[in-house]
């Protein structure tokens, strides 16, 4: 019974240290370069059609075909995290495709250009992915 | 052992015919040159420690900047008020440099040989050589300067002291909005601290042409050892930068 608590003192130490990691990681991972170009205090919601899926270092990147009311399409271009913090967070270099329909959100560009940073994507499955690690991962 | 080693050293240099200052890092006559225990290695991954003090930053405080140095940072203080970027270099594929690529949020692979400690960053996989193997810096009539300048190291006690010169004097900021010129000379103490789970370097740098005095910091990394902490290629790339909206904001102060 002691032994067993203290496995789960130790399961609880590593998902703490796990989190204070996550928390450490992310949040800053995407200003390797400055974003202060970007509008952190609005969402932009897009609905449309993934043109591009760029799984690459240091950023992944999306593109996405975005129809307005008048059927005129916009691509917006979505900056993301780099592939290694989408694979914590669940991601595979497959999770979308060209054609694929998403709902898109992003911090906006300041400068009014149809572009923005990544928050999340809902897919047609109706699950939604963002860049923060789900679960925490054991400690190898 | 030694004089096994001695009698390598002295083959090799009788058969390539390289005198003793001659041979390169990797050289095996200069790897097996006897020499004192190191008092640490360092090889290993690091993460910087966004939870020490001043996190990723070195400033502030800052030192006294010179004027012209001055100039910038306030154009980096009033492009961040209206939120801008100013002078965005690394965002355009420009090296971060030391001592910025040190603190990028990336992993930095160490490995230390007896004659060599090589540092390659998971960000643009930059590379820093520091040669441990007694050479003096590279005579300054022949130094290529560089974003990651010309380093030397030894050790003192328990820290290996890296110095380092010979850097370019454009496009090379610490922080932002501080350049760094040609003049910059840094000096870092790494230590290993907590049973080698973490390290902790004391900068000391002068830049006679943008600041007053010394600046000092300490900068603190967490060793990581799982394996998708490790680093991989990654490089900066124009048609990757046409895909990053925020490197190609109009509203960035070029």
């Amino acid at each position: 019974m002691r032994f067993e608590r203290f496995e789960m003192f130790k399961v609880f130490v590593r998902f703490l240290g796990f989190v204070v990691l996550a928390i450490g990681i992310s949040a800053p991972a995407l200003a390797h370069h400055s974003a202060a170009g970007i509008d952190r205090s609005k969402t932009v919601t897009l609905i449309g059609t993934v043109k591009q899926f760029g799984w690459q270092n240091p950023h992944s990147w999306m593109e996405v075909e975005v129809p307005n009311e008048s059927g005129v399409v916009t691509t917006w271009k979505v900056e993301m995290t780099s592939p290694a913090f989408l694979i914590r967070a669940g991601w595979k270099s497959t999770t979308v495709k060209p054609g694929d329909k998403v709902t898109v959100k992003v911090f906006p560009l300041r400068d009014g250009d149809p572009g923005g940073l990544f928050q999340s994507v809902t897919l047609a499955d109706g699950s939604t992915l963002t860049e923060r690690a789900a679960a925490p991962r054991p400690t190898p | 052992m030694k004089f096994a080693a001695a009698v390598t050293l002295a083959c090799a240099m009788a058969v390539g015919g390289l005198s003793a200052q001659d041979l390169g890092v990797l050289a095996p006559a200069n790897l097996t040159k006897p020499r004192p225990k190191p008092p640490i290695d360092i090889t290993g991954t690091w993460f910087i420690d966004l939870g020490f003090p001043g996190s990723w930053r070195f400033g502030p405080p800052y030192p006294k900047l010179t004027p012209d140095a001055q100039k910038h940072f306030d154009a980096s203080r009033k492009a961040q008020a209206e939120g801008k970027v100013y002078r965005d270099d690394i965002g355009q594929c420009w090296p971060a440099g030391v001592p910025l690529i040190m603190t990028r949020v990336w992993s930095i692979s160490m490995v230390q040989l007896p004659t060599v400690v090589y540092m390659i960053s998971g960000f643009m996989n930059s590379l820093r050589v520091i040669n441990i193997d007694g050479r003096p810096h590279t005579d300054p009539d022949l130094v290529v300067r560089t974003f990651n300048g010309d380093s030397v190291g030894r050790f003192e006690g328990d820290a290996l002291v890296i110095d380092t010169v010979g850097f370019v004097d454009h496009h090379h900021w610490i922080d932002s909005g501080i350049p760094a010129s040609d003049a910059l000379h840094i000096v870092e103490r790494a230590r290993l601290v907590d049973g080698g789970k973490k390290m902790q370097i004391e900068y000391t740098m002068t830049d006679p042409k943008s600041w007053e005095g010394e600046w000092k910091v300490t900068k603190q990394w967490n060793r990581v050892d799982a394996r998708d902490m490790e680093i991989a290629e990654v490089e900066c790339l124009p048609d990757l930068n046409s895909h990053i909206p925020s490197t190609q904001s109009k509203e960035n102060v070029r």
